[in-house]
This record gives C-alpha cells, sequence and structure tokens, in this order.
C-alpha cells in the first residue's frame, strides 16, 4: 500500500481551477518529484497535503490517515513535515533553538503544559540538536540568531528543523530555487544522504538536473491535471509532457 | 537578554534570586532619600508583578493586549467582595480573586486569539471595557457602582494584621514568587514555544505545534499574574476604585511595559517602577502628568521601541565597543584617540552572548 | 409599549447607529488602505467635538459644520506625513503603540486647553425643538444626523466607484500588493487617505458632539465601539461597517427602552454573539485580513 494516497482533489478559487481531479501515489521510501509549468497547481498541491487549504473535493490519505480534516499541526505530528519555497523559520532564535523547537514538538506532542522543565533536563534533546544540525552542514555559529543566515544555510537550518521530527514524508518545495550552482550541488548532495536513510520524499522542482538525479517516480502537472505520471525514463520520452513544456526545456 | 536568561546556573540563579529579595525588601527605606515615600515601594512591586505577567504574553508571543485590566479589575474586586462580606482571611481572598481572574481569562482568550494581532487588540480592549460598564450599572449592587467597593477591612495574615511594613513584606513575597516561577517559565520547553510564536507562527503550525493552545495557555498566565496584581492591589488600598476596570489600567500596563522593554521580564518591572515613581515626584509640581506621560511614552515607542532596556544594552555595546577599539589602539600604540571603533562581526558578536 | 415610542426608539438607534458608521467608516478605510488600527481615531472625534463646540459657539453652527471637517483633514495629512508613515514598515504592535500613544497625547492636550469638565454643546435652537413626524414628535437634530450620514455613505460609495482615488482605494483594499503594480504614487494616495478618515471623524465629532457631550475620554468611549462595528462588519468592508454599525445603535436604543443599565454593555454582548458565530465578522474575507 502507498504511503500517500490523493484520491479525485479538486481545488477551485474564484473562477480558476488549481487541482483538477488529481490522483497520487507516493510508495513509502520512494523519491517522487511533482514537476509542470509555473501554475500547474503544484504549490496548491502541497497545501493541500499540508493541511494549510482544504481542497473541494477529494481525499488525502496518509498512512491510513484522512488529511483533509486535520488542521497543519496534526499532519505534522502524524510524520509528514514541509520545506517551504522561501525559507520559513524563526528568525529571531538561535540555530540551536531552531532546531529545539521542532525536537520538543516531537517528544511532547501538539501541545504540553510543562511550564517548569528545567534546561538541563534536556540535555539529549539538545545533543540530538546538534547532531542533527551537523547533519545538514550547519555546525557553527549554534547560538547566532538565525536571521543572519544566508539564504541557503536558511534553508539547511529549516530542513534540519524538519528533519529533528523524524518525519516519515518530506516535502520539499524547490529546494534550489535561487541557489547558485555550488549550493544546488551541496543541496542535491543533502538530499541524497537523507534518501539513504528511506525517508519517502516529494519534491517540486524547475531544475531537471535535480528532478532527474533525485527521483525514483515522477508526477507531472499541467493546468491542475496530471498529465503523466510513472518512472523518469518513462516521463522523459512522454510527448504530452514535451508538449505541456512547450519544447522549452529538453528533458 | 532571554537567551542569557536560559543558560544561567542554578547558582547564579540563586544569586539572582537572593539580589532581588534584598531590593524588594529594602526598597521601602530607600524611596524616602529619592524623593518618594515607603508605601510608594509597595505600589511598584504590585504594578511590577502586573507588568511581569504581561510580558510573558506581550514580550513572548507578541500579541499586544489592551484589555489587562479586566483580569487585575476582576482579580481586585473579587478579593474586596470577599474581605467586605465574608472575612479578613489574605489568603483565601487572594486565592479567588486569582482563580476568577484565571478563569475569565481562558475564557477571553479562547474568544480574542483566534485571529491575528489586530484584531486582538481591539477585542480584549473591548471586552475589558465591557466589564468596566456592567461593574457600573448592571452589577452595581455587588460592585458598589461609581463609588467602588469602600470600606475594605485590613486584611490579616494568621492573624497578623497586613499594614504598612507587613503588607510590604507580604506583597514582597508574592512578588518574588511571580519572578522566580517568570524566569523558570522562560527557560521551560513552554517559554521557547511562546517565542517561536512571535518568530514566525507558520513554521511553528508547520513543526506541529497547536498554536492556539498555546497562545491560550499564555494569555491566562499572564491573566493570572494581572489577577494576583490586581488582589494584592485590593488589600494595600482597602478600596476597589472602578478605574481597576477601565482601559486607563489596561494603558498604564502598556506604557510601563513599553517604557521598561517587552520581552525582558525585568525590563517591564522597571518600567512600573520609572512611571509610579516620576508619577509621584511630578504630580507635585505639575498638573500635566499625564501629558507628559503621554510623551515619554510616544519617544520610547519612535526612537526606543525596546525600552529602557534595549537603551541599556546599546550602552553596554557602545561602552564595549570604546573599550575594545582603545586596547586596540594601545596595542597598535599608534592610532589615534577617538577612531571610529571597527565594528564588531554580528558573528563574532552571538558567539559571546 | 406602544408602536409609536418603538418607532421613535428605532430612529434614535439610527441616529446613535450613523455617528458609529461616520467613526467607523473612517477607521475602516484605514486599515483598508494602510493596514493600521488607528487608535487615536477617537481622539480625532473628539478634536471635532470642541471645534464644533468652539466655532459654533463664537461664528455659527454652518461654519463650525464647514470648516472643522477640513481642520481634520489638515490634521490627519500632518499626522500621517508627521508620524503614521513612519510606521508602515515597524511591527504591527509598534502601529498600535504609536496610535495608541497619540490618542493619550492629544486627550491630554485637550484636557490642558479645554480642562475636563463636559462642554455644553448645543445644536441650533431650531434643530431642537421636537417636530410631528406623523409616528410622533421628534427632534429634527437627530433627523438632521441620519440624513448627513445617508449624504456622506453616498458620496463616499460614489467618490470609491467613479474617482481615480476611490479605485487606488479599492485596490488597496482589495489586495495591498497590486496597489506596488499599479505605478501611482501610493503615497500621496495614502496621505489622503488618512485625511479623508480624520475627516469623516470630524464630522462625526461636529453633529455627533451635541449628542453624546464633549470631554477628553469621550473619545476613548466612542472609540472601542466603533472599533467592535469594525470588527463586526469585517475588517476592511464598509457595507459591513455599515450593517454592523447601524446593528449596533439599535442594540444600544432598544437596550435603553427595555432594561437601561445595559445599555453600555449591549454592544459587547452582541459583539461577542456575533464573533462566536462568525469569526471573521458579518462580511469578512480572508484577502483583507489574512
Amino acid at each position: 500500500m502507498a504511503l500517500l494516497d490523493v484520491g479525485g482533489v479538486t481545488k477551485r478559487f474564484a473562477g480558476l481551477t488549481a487541482l483538477d481531479n488529481v490522483d497520487l501515489k507516493v510508495e513509502a521510501g520512494s523519491v517522487h518529484s511533482i514537476i509542470g509549468p509555473n501554475g500547474a497547481g503544484k504549490s496548491t498541491l502541497l497545501n493541500v497535503l499540508t493541511g494549510s487549504i482544504k481542497p473541494d473535493r477529494g481525499s488525502v490519505v496518509f498512512d491510513g490517515h484522512g488529511l483533509v480534516p486535520l488542521q497543519p499541526y496534526e499532519i505534522n505530528q502524524l510524520g509528514v513535515a514541509r520545506v517551504f519555497q522561501s525559507p520559513e523559520i524563526f528568525p529571531e532564535l538561535s540555530l540551536l533553538d531552531n532546531v529545539m523547537v521542532a525536537t520538543f514538538a516531537a517528544r511532547d506532542g501538539s501541545y504540553k503544559l510543562n511550564l517548569f522543565e528545567h534546561p538541563s533536563r534536556a540535555g539529549e534533546l539538545r545533543q540530538f540538536a546538534e547532531e542533527v544540525l551537523v547533519d545538514v552542514g550547519l555546525e557553527e555559529h549554534l547560538t547566532m540568531p538565525a536571521k543572519h543566515l544566508s539564504r541557503g544555510d536558511k534553508r539547511r537550518l529549516e530542513l534540519a528543523v524538519c528533519l529533528a521530527h523524524r518525519p516519515r514524508l518530506l516535502l520539499l518545495d524547490e529546494p534550489t530555487a535561487g541557489m547558485s550552482q555550488t549550493e544546488t550541488h551541496s543541496t542535491v548532495e543533502l538530499l541524497r544522504k537523507i534518501s539513504a536513510t528511506g525517508m519517502t520524499k516529494i519534491i517540486i522542482e524547475h531544475d531537471m538536473e535535480v528532478v532527474f538525479s533525485l527521483s525514483s517516480r515522477i508526477t507531472v502537472l499541467h493546468q491542475g491535471r496530471v498529465i503523466a505520471d510513472g518512472p523518469p525514463a518513462q516521463i522523459r520520452e512522454d510527448e504530452a509532457v514535451q508538449e505541456a513544456y512547450l519544447g522549452g526545456v529538453h528533458l | 537578554m532571554i537567551a542569557q536568561l536560559r543558560n544561567a546556573s542554578p547558582r547564579r540563579e540563586a544569586v539572582f534570586m537572593a539580589v532581588a529579595a534584598v531590593i524588594l525588601i529594602a526598597l521601602p527605606w530607600i524611596m524616602p532619600y529619592i524623593g518618594g515615600y515607603r508605601e510608594l515601594a509597595t505600589r511598584i512591586l504590585i504594578w511590577g508583578i502586573f507588568a511581569l505577567g504581561f510580558d510573558i504574553l506581550v514580550g513572548f508571543t507578541g500579541y499586544l493586549s489592551f484589555g489587562h485590566a479586566a483580569f487585575w479589575g476582576i482579580g481586585a474586586y473579587c478579593s474586596g467582595y470577599y474581605l467586605l462580606h465574608a472575612n479578613a482571611n489574605a489568603l483565601v481572598a487572594i486565592l479567588i480573586g486569582v482563580a476568577v481572574a484565571t478563569a475569565v481569562a481562558i475564557l477571553l482568550g479562547y474568544l480574542t486569539l483566534r485571529r491575528h494581532g489586530i484584531y486582538f487588540a481591539i477585542l480584549t480592549l473591548a471586552f475589558a471595557e465591557m466589564f468596566y460598564y456592567a461593574a457600573l450599572a448592571p452589577l452595581q449592587d455587588w460592585t458598589g457602582g461609581d463609588n467602588g467597593l469602600t470600606g475594605i477591612r485590613t486584611p490579616e495574615l494568621f492573624g497578623v494584621k497586613l499594614d504598612g511594613d507587613e503588607m510590604h513584606y507580604f506583597v514582597a513575597a508574592w512578588t518574588l514568587l511571580a519572578i522566580y516561577f517568570a524566569r523558570r517559565i522562560a527557560r521551560s520547553p513552554f517559554g521557547l514555544m511562546l517565542r517561536a510564536i512571535k518568530s514566525n507562527e507558520t513554521r511553528l503550525q508547520s513543526t506541529g505545534v497547536n498554536v492556539y493552545r498555546y497562545k491560550v495557555t499564555a494569555f491566562a498566565i499572564s491573566g493570572l499574574y494581572a489577577g494576583l496584581a490586581g488582589t494584592l492591589y485590593a488589600l494595600y488600598e482597602t478600596y476597589v476604585p472602578t478605574e481597576s476596570l477601565h482601559w486607563t489600567t489596561s494603558g498604564e500596563v502598556v506604557i510601563m511595559s513599553v517604557i521598561g522593554g517587552f520581552g525582558t521580564l525585568i525590563g517591564p518591572m522597571i518600567g512600573a517602577g520609572i512611571v509610579l515613581y516620576l508619577e509621584n515626584v511630578l504630580s507635585a509640581s505639575t498638573e500635566q502628568w499625564l501629558l507628559i506621560q503621554g510623551l515619554i511614552f510616544m519617544f520610547f515607542v519612535i526612537f526606543l521601541p525596546g525600552g529602557v532596556m534595549e537603551g541599556l544594552q546599546r550602552l553596554a555595546d557602545w561602552g564595549r565597543k570604546r573599550h575594545e577599539s582603545a586596547t586596540e589602539a594601545e596595542a597598535r600604540g599608534a592610532a589615534p584617540k577617538g577612531a571610529s571603533a571597527p565594528t564588531a562581526p554580528l558573528r563574532q558578536r552571538s558567539q559571546k552572548g | 409599549m406602544d408602536i409609536g415610542s418603538l418607532a421613535l426608539q428605532l430612529l434614535t438607534g439610527l441616529q446613535i447607529g450613523a455617528i458609529y458608521v461616520l467613526i467607523a467608516l473612517g477607521l475602516t478605510l484605514i486599515f483598508g488602505t494602510l493596514g493600521v488600527a488607528n487608535f487615536a481615531h477617537g481622539a480625532l472625534f473628539v478634536i471635532g467635538g470642541y471645534l464644533g463646540w468652539l466655532i459654533s459657539s463664537t461664528t455659527g453652527y454652518w461654519a463650525a459644520f464647514i470648516l472643522v471637517p477640513l481642520i481634520l483633514f489638515g490634521i490627519g495629512v500632518i499626522l500621517e506625513r508627521g508620524l503614521i508613515q513612519f510606521f508602515y514598515r515597524r511591527p504591527v504592535t509598534d502601529q498600535i503603540l504609536v496610535t495608541f500613544g497619540l490618542a493619550l497625547v492629544i486627550q491630554e492636550i485637550l484636557r490642558w486647553i479645554f480642562g475636563g469638565s463636559t462642554k455644553p454643546f448645543p445644536p441650533p435652537t431650531w434643530a431642537l425643538i421636537p417636530v410631528d413626524i406623523g409616528i410622533g414628535y421628534y427632534p429634527p437634530w437627530r433627523l438632521i444626523i441620519v440624513a448627513v450620514t445617508i449624504a456622506i455613505v453616498v458620496l463616499l460609495f460614489l467618490l470609491l466607484r467613479y474617482t481615480r482615488f476611490g479605485l487606488v482605494v479599492r485596490a488597496g483594499m482589495h489586495d495591498p500588493e497590486m496597489l506596488r503594480f499599479l505605478g501611482i504614487n501610493v503615497t500621496a494616495r495614502f496621505t489622503l487617505v488618512f485625511g479623508f478618515g480624520a475627516l469623516l471623524a470630524g464630522i462625526a465629532g461636529v453633529i455627533g458632539g451635541p449628542t453624546t457631550a464633549i470631554y477628553p475620554e469621550v473619545g476613548m468611549a466612542m472609540l472601542v465601539p466603533s472599533f467592535l462595528v469594525v470588527v463586526i462588519g469585517g475588517m476592511g468592508s464598509l457595507p459591513g461597517a455599515i450593517i454592523a454599525g447601524i446593528l449596533m445603535g439599535e442594540a444600544v436604543s432598544l437596550a435603553v427602552l427595555l432594561y437601561p443599565p445595559i445599555s453600555q454593555v449591549i454592544v459587547y454582548i452582541v459583539a461577542a454573539v456575533i464573533l462566536l458565530w462568525r469569526p471573521r465578522g458579518l462580511f469578512g474575507h480572508k484577502g483583507v485580513m489574512g
């Protein structure tokens, strides 16, 4: 059974159909890319998956749980984490505290009234948070406010926040957008390293090199519809996909 | 500021609390030397508790309330009513006032925290006004209407009348407790969640945290502090004026907090001290104290939104920079005095902090 | 209670609502375009009241009716240029704090100049003598307030619908981001909007002053219900502000008739019920408030 099963999801905004009867199956352990031209509905789909947008119709089932009626935080607690297109971090908090928020949320659930817990009790969590930061390549300046990081490093930090929760499904919205060649390269390496742990991922990406080097399966969205779905080799040959991209991009 | 606080060792914390205790107890003896009077110290501590709890909500989560008069006033009225009609037991009076104020805070929190800041500020202001007008007319049989609650007996603690210095010690003990717990909360995972709310609610939601419940809890805690301060005020004044529920009371704690510096815990308490002290000193020579207070407040909002604490921080940074550049100049032995100090790179500074 | 007195009471409700509407329209215009919740708006209303009292007792009421809104417009422009504009890029909290501080300072300056006591601000004598309006005798002044408010609302809608200024304001209220793409001098329009909001508060002060009495604290007393009108109407919604304003006015008026002690509490009860039922207000939509 698929880890994530999206069935017939439709979402309209004031006359515009952003998602039109979208089906998507994501197998456990796979790296599933969603591609398509701008405005194809990729980000809307991610928003539906994480619960920030409610679909008009359709179902989203993650590991046996229907996600549609759930709040974003409940969906995250089930094991779905998301890296946003423009990095969403806690700019005023230190790098370590950024990750500590996630480790506490993983330990305590969505809410716990632990008003008086002494910091010394969280030693193990702190150590784990530091390890996660090292994993994404942020081992320095742990007590610096996160707002001073470069854009690429903010993305790494956001990834660390997501990973600290040990998610079973990681959603990445254009992880290499606005990055230099070197940064893109190191991000791909990082993602590959995470994939080695068997974590399931959904990636939205414009950089086809990144897509084809990472993905085990690709879904193509165009004007809110799924026009192709299959392993990379098959997508590369698909004529409808070539058409959708207007020949502008050679796959 | 808070980052430093989180890393303090138990021993440093004990020293901090001991120093705080000495200052709180010594305050009535200092006051007369600087133009105040003994009881002013007690007032400052009571407002300090109010401002301290207010900071847990506003300074940490960033949600600005204009309605905390409701909890202060409800605390005051409930404990005053108890003292007036039951007996002089100070602890029971406080317990009742705090319990009712906290319950109302939970209710109002659920109603007002559903959406973002502007909406919250308006609604807290509005619902506090509701309690004010309710006390004024429909509930006047219990609240005394325009006159407030008068003729409250002097409260007692285990047979000791709480008056003058005894009252001050009593309030100082509560203040110490309030400071201790506020610092514990600030350092706890709960405190971290509150700061995360201020920093980025979207990220916190997507990190599996029920932001709304944390906000309601923070609101309830600040309501509890406000209620405690209100009950102490009623005990201290043995009188509950209708102004306790008026928006000017909410405004007063906002003004104190801004002048002292939101998000620093100690800052708003210092702000309470500054405002009450200046009021006492300036009211003697001018009738326009409220105008002066308004102008001071505007000055801080416009030029120094971090309050006195930010001012001190800037002074310290400036002093350290001067010191550093001076030692550097000495080391080089050539650079002229007063040469512009090299700005310390952010990373270097934060590693120290 | 007979039908006639109920009808008269409803008319009074309409008049009370009219003043809320005038203040709330200014608030919602400023909030919708500039994104600032103006806590000093009640203070502008009081300035209008004091100036109305001053000018009408020296020069005459008509002069006050013409001059006061113009002066308030000027004050609004000065405040926006001199203070508010520096806060567009600051946190929401700072915006609230600075307008709150402004409200305090204006209130205290007014107290300094005029003293703390209530100023008798009577409308023209002819407007006080009740006339027969079919359902009973009623003071013309209150009818004039309703008529002026209706005229202002109509003018406002024409202004927003058919002028370039209106287009910018509507665009701003619909989607602030859009303004940047229109390539219009947004800053100048912002100043006009703030001035215009102040002008509306001035009109409310000069025609409403005689019914509310004029003293320094009346600003906050009027601001809070007006803010509630904005919130339950749906923040940034002009029709919402009008309907909510009338609703609040009628609620107050009926409370006076049925159980006077709750007349000052009723607006909050109505607001609480509506917000429990519709947290975004009657006409609230996601776009404006986020």
